[in-house]
């Protein structure tokens, strides 16, 4: 028998995860829409919520959930900002690596920190020449002694600028198929954040670029065994990234459906509520169906992934179509605000600036749609 | 240091617009308005839970309600109670406030020794305030309502301050008692991952009327002295006339009348 | 003689005068008494009362029972309930009434789980029903609740002021007062030390010509903003609903409706007000109802006698300006 309820624990997850979003991110939308700067107070109440702590090991001083527990704190972030939920998803992406391949000593220096959001963390793999497909990259490293040495320029970096530890993907100079991932600490020599992005949507998320010129790291920044980086970096993004963009995604379609009814319900034309209309009707329908499939799709892969199964091809069907889906929902949002719609106080223009972003996110709908097109080739 | 919380499962108050009385059949419809913490009984919990934190006491949260209040039994927990009651049972139903009272505080003597009893003032959906005062009164002890302040804490004598008109009442009482809280004395605090996952192992408690063992008569319905006897959909209808024309018109308009009135 | 016990008001006395509220309701007990046949009394305790009990008979009381005694000069719980309960099991009263005052909210659960009897709080009206059982109505749900005791004496119900008129006063009217000892009591377990005022920032709500009331309509603190900009413009009392008070934009002592205050103004504005009845009730007894709205279809249109169509975020400035305007005019007149 599937069984597709929520527990009352996961439903109290929800509880806790909307009243957080509704009461303490809500009130920095403002200011991250005006500046396009992350707020110091949001990544402090994100820690606080113990929302970086949501897949860290309770060993290391994490909660030790899994990803259905994480959808759902990002499902109701990003019902409320997309760029927060955004910033969050990309926080478990920067910690993955540590939990699934860092050494005892790495993961005992580096989680409890990312925990308690002492530090934040990102992941580097994007390039201008590459991401989805790594053998572009052009980020490369040699040893020299017991350090390393990188070079190379990483692109579209979602929080670059605020975050402490990133794992880069780098090749080796003299083998350009073996993959190595290393820690890079802010402030270490030849390592910095240069361009900011100014994004179209999802404003308040940092995006940018990192420089390592001549990077020098220890032999303890190695993640995973030299040569086998490939798995550290991908198998974050395949999973974690794949999947907190679905929750960005199913979260913005949520607001939208949400906005555009009791928009609806509210704006009245000839003398009746516009939603007493087919046609809107029609759009309510739509952004209903989809969110329901899209929800479906979410949990599945999550729950797949919490029962240890693999789960990046179900997290493929399930970010194609749910961006794809709240791209929909948010310009069916906006035609439903008709003139209000383009009007930065309603909160659907933010919505369908925001659902742009979702698309390339963690790997384009044509690249998701190769993935598929893969595992059903075999 | 014993505190028992009393709260109650009310519709979501920022719901509670989607209940309506059907006009046919005189009953409430509720629209699958979802179960909340009564919000004032959040300040009663918070309370209990500063005291727990200050001094080590322990938190027993009791409620009286139909299964699905269980939930909000587990979020106290998740929220810090150390022990949670749910009072279910179809002999409860029905009850007014001095019934329902009474099943409390027949629950509060069989939960053991206490020294606090808190409750929220009022609830959201009722708006009665008596159950706090009248459970003290079946118990025995002094109630104060309306605490919007502890003012000192030490001995067997508290000091609170109360809500009063144009000002405050500062009372004088003794443990055991039972306070009623206002939405002044604190702010509650918020449901969080790792008090949820901290109240897994907390199992709640369920007990009904054999094992209160309160006589029937005086429960539920028939244990009510007061009972609804008709719901009525009926306004103070006037008769409205509604301005027309563009919104500067109809300001325009409204300008007009308000002078015409005196008002201006 | 009728089977029937008489009607009880507990009246309170506030600075040497009986309260409006305990008036009003010996106003409306007057009333029941009469149709039961019975006497209206009342009970008043505390502590130079003389004042107090010349309004309470000249309000429409026929017996005044009066506890006087400086133990008495503050609200005292336990000995305020032994007095009444001992008071009601002697005389047997059929109705007890007492004023939404704080000590009302306070003092009439003790009594009533004292006398194990059933209490009706906030009632918004009060009449007998054709078995001469008291109907207490109470706004739920976008409607009326009536509840009755059927069994259990005496009745008792709670009252804010302002639901009844205060009734006219008849200094010749004669009535007889019954001296109540105060009982000896050992030491109480709760005691109020004293009750301190706090100096009120805005002027009484209750005694405001013109209210303008803000609901959950304004939107957001800003929005806020705009229904406190028209009330300044009008100098009118600003008050709230429940929402108002949950977002944090207005305290809870504006709140108007049946747990808040109930004012009769000669004129309302309800802005962003849905037309809630537990708000509502709160001021029927206005003279002139005006209500902003942005759905034509709100239940609030059908409660009042002008409507305007529109969201207040968008009106609210554009009056404020036309009346600003206006009185610029005026002024040029003169």
């Amino acid at each position: 028998m599937i069984d597709f309820s929520f527990t009352d624990e996961q439903e109290m997850f929800r509880k806790a995860s909307r009243e957080f979003a509704e009461t303490r991110v809500a009130p920095f939308i403002p200011e991250m829409e005006k500046t396009g700067k992350v707020p110091p107070g949001l990544v402090q109440a994100l820690a606080d919520a113990e929302m970086l702590a949501i897949t860290i090991p309770e060993e290391y001083g994490g909660l030790g959930l899994g990803y259905v527990a994480r959808m759902i704190a990002l499902e109701e972030i990003s019902r409320i900002s997309v760029a927060t939920g955004m910033m969050l998803q990309v926080f478990a992406l920067g910690i993955d690596p540590f939990v699934r391949f860092g050494s005892k000593e790495q993961k005992e220096f580096y989680l409890p920190k990312l925990a308690r959001g002492e530090r934040l963390a990102t992941v580097a793999v994007t390039e201008p020449t590459g991401g989805s497909d790594p053998t572009g990259l052009r980020t490369t490293y040699f040893k020299n002694g017991t350090d390393y040495i990188l070079t190379g320029r990483k692109c579209f970096i979602t929080n670059a600028h605020i975050a402490d530890t990133v794992t880069i993907l780098a090749k080796d100079e003299n083998d350009p198929k073996a993959f190595s991932a290393f820690i890079a600490e802010k402030g270490a020599e030849g390592f910095s954040a240069t361009h900011e992005e100014h994004k179209v949507g999802m404003r308040g998320c940092n995006t940018g670029e990192l420089s390592l010129e001549k990077c020098k790291v220890p032999a303890t920044a190695l993640l995973g065994q030299e040569g086998k980086g490939l798995r550290v970096s991908m198998s974050a993004i395949g999973d974690v990234g794949r999947g907190g963009m679905v929750g960005c995604a199913i979260g913005l379609q949520t607001a939208c459906l949400e906005a555009s009814v009791k928009f609806a319900n509210e704006r009245i034309l000839y003398g009746k509520p516009i939603s007493a209309l087919q046609t809107i009707q029609n759009k309510l329908a739509d952004m209903k169906i989809d969110l329901e499939a899209g929800r479906l799709l979410a949990y599945r892969a999550a729950a797949l992934h919490d029962k240890g199964e693999r789960s990046s091809n179900e997290f493929a069907v399930a970010k194609y179509f749910t961006t794809e889906a709240a791209q929909r929902a948010a310009k069916m949002a906006v035609d439903i605000h008709g003139g209000y719609g383009c009007m930065e106080e309603y909160a659907v223009s933010r919505f369908i600036r925001d659902a742009f972003v979702l698309g390339p996110s963690a790997g384009t709908s044509d690249i998701m749609k190769v993935i598929v097109a893969r595992w059903v080739i075999g | 240091m014993n505190v028992i919380v009393c709260v109650k499962a009310v519709p979501d108050p920022k719901e509670i617009c989607k209940i309506r009385i059907d006009p046919a059949t005189k009953t409430l419809l509720r629209c699958d308005v979802p179960l909340v913490i009564n919000p004032l009984d959040k300040n009663a919990l918070e309370a209990a839970l500063l005291l727990k934190e200050g001094r080590g006491a322990s938190v027993t949260v009791i409620s009286m309600g139909p299964p699905p209040a269980e939930t909000i039994v587990k979020e106290c927990m998740a929220l810090g109670a150390d022990r949670g009651i749910l009072l279910s049972d179809r002999a409860f139903g029905g009850a007014d406030a001095f019934a329902t009272a009474y099943t409390l505080a027949g629950a509060i003597v069989k939960a053991g020794e206490y020294d606090l009893i808190l409750c929220g003032m009022a609830s959201s959906d009722g708006a009665t305030e008596w159950v706090g005062p009248q459970i003290a009164t079946f118990l025995g002890i002094p109630a104060v309502t309306m605490v919007r302040k502890f003012e000192s804490q030490e001995g067997a004598a508290w000091r609170v301050l109360a809500d009063w008109q144009n000002g405050y009442r500062r009372v004088e009482v003794r443990l055991p008692a039972l306070l009623t809280i206002t939405r002044d004395l604190n702010r509650p605090r918020a449901l969080s991952f790792s008090g949820i996952l901290k109240s897994r192992k907390k199992t709640i408690e369920q007990w009904g009327r054999e094992f209160l063992d309160l006589p029937s008569e005086a429960l539920g319905a028939k244990g009510s002295p007061t009972i609804v006897s008709e719901m009525s959909t009926v306004r103070n209808r006037r008769d409205v006339k509604m301005l027309r024309g563009t919104i500067e018109e109809k300001a325009d308009q409204l300008v007009g009348l308000l002078a015409e009135s005196g008002v201006l | 003689m009728s089977s029937f016990g008489p009607v009880w008001v507990i009246a309170e006395q506030s600075e040497c005068a009986a309260e409006i509220v305990s008036l009003q309701l010996v106003g409306k007990a007057r009333q029941l008494a009469e149709q039961l046949g019975v006497n209206c009394e009342s009970v008043l305790l505390g502590s130079n009362l003389g004042g107090a009990v010349r309004d309470l008979l000249a309000s429409g009381a026929d017996r005044v029972y009066l506890a006087d005694d400086p133990r008495l000069e503050l609200y005292q719980p336990a000995l305020y309930s032994e007095i009444i309960c001992m008071l009601a099991e002697k005389w047997k009263p059929e109705i007890i009434l007492m004023g939404s005052t704080f000590m009302g909210r306070e003092l009439a659960p003790l009594v009533a789980a004292r006398l194990r009897t059933g209490l009706a709080a906030h009632c918004t009206g009060l009449r007998l029903d054709r078995d001469n059982r008291l109907e207490q109505l109470i706004p739920a749900y976008g409607g009326l609740m009536s509840i009755v005791c059927p069994e259990k004496r005496p009745q008792m119900a709670t009252v804010a002021r302002g639901v009844f008129a205060t009734p006219a006063r008849d200094a010749q009217r004669k009535g007889e007062i019954v001296a109540v000892p105060v009982p000896e009591m050992g030491e109480p377990t709760v005691r109020t030390l004293e009750i301190v005022r706090e100096p009120v920032s805005d002027g009484q709500l209750e005694d405001a010509r013109v209210i303008v009331s803000g609901g959950a309509g304004a939107g957001s603190a800003e929005g806020w903003e705009a229904v406190r900009e028209l009330c300044r413009e009008l100098g009118a009392g600003l008050a709230c609903t429940r929402p108002a008070v949950d977002a944090g934009w207005a305290p809870l002592e504006s709140m108007i409706g049946q747990s808040g205050k109930m004012v009769s103004p000669e004129v309302y504005i309800g802005v962003g007000v849905s037309g809630e009845q537990q708000h509502m009730v709160g001021v029927v007894g206005a003279k002139l109802m005006i209500a902003v709205n942005n759905d034509p279809k709100s239940p609030v249109f059908e409660q009042v006698d002008l409507g305007v169509a529109e969201d207040c975020r968008e009106f609210l400035p554009v009056l404020a300006s036309k009346i600003r305007a206006y009185r610029e005019s005026r002024k040029a007149c003169v």
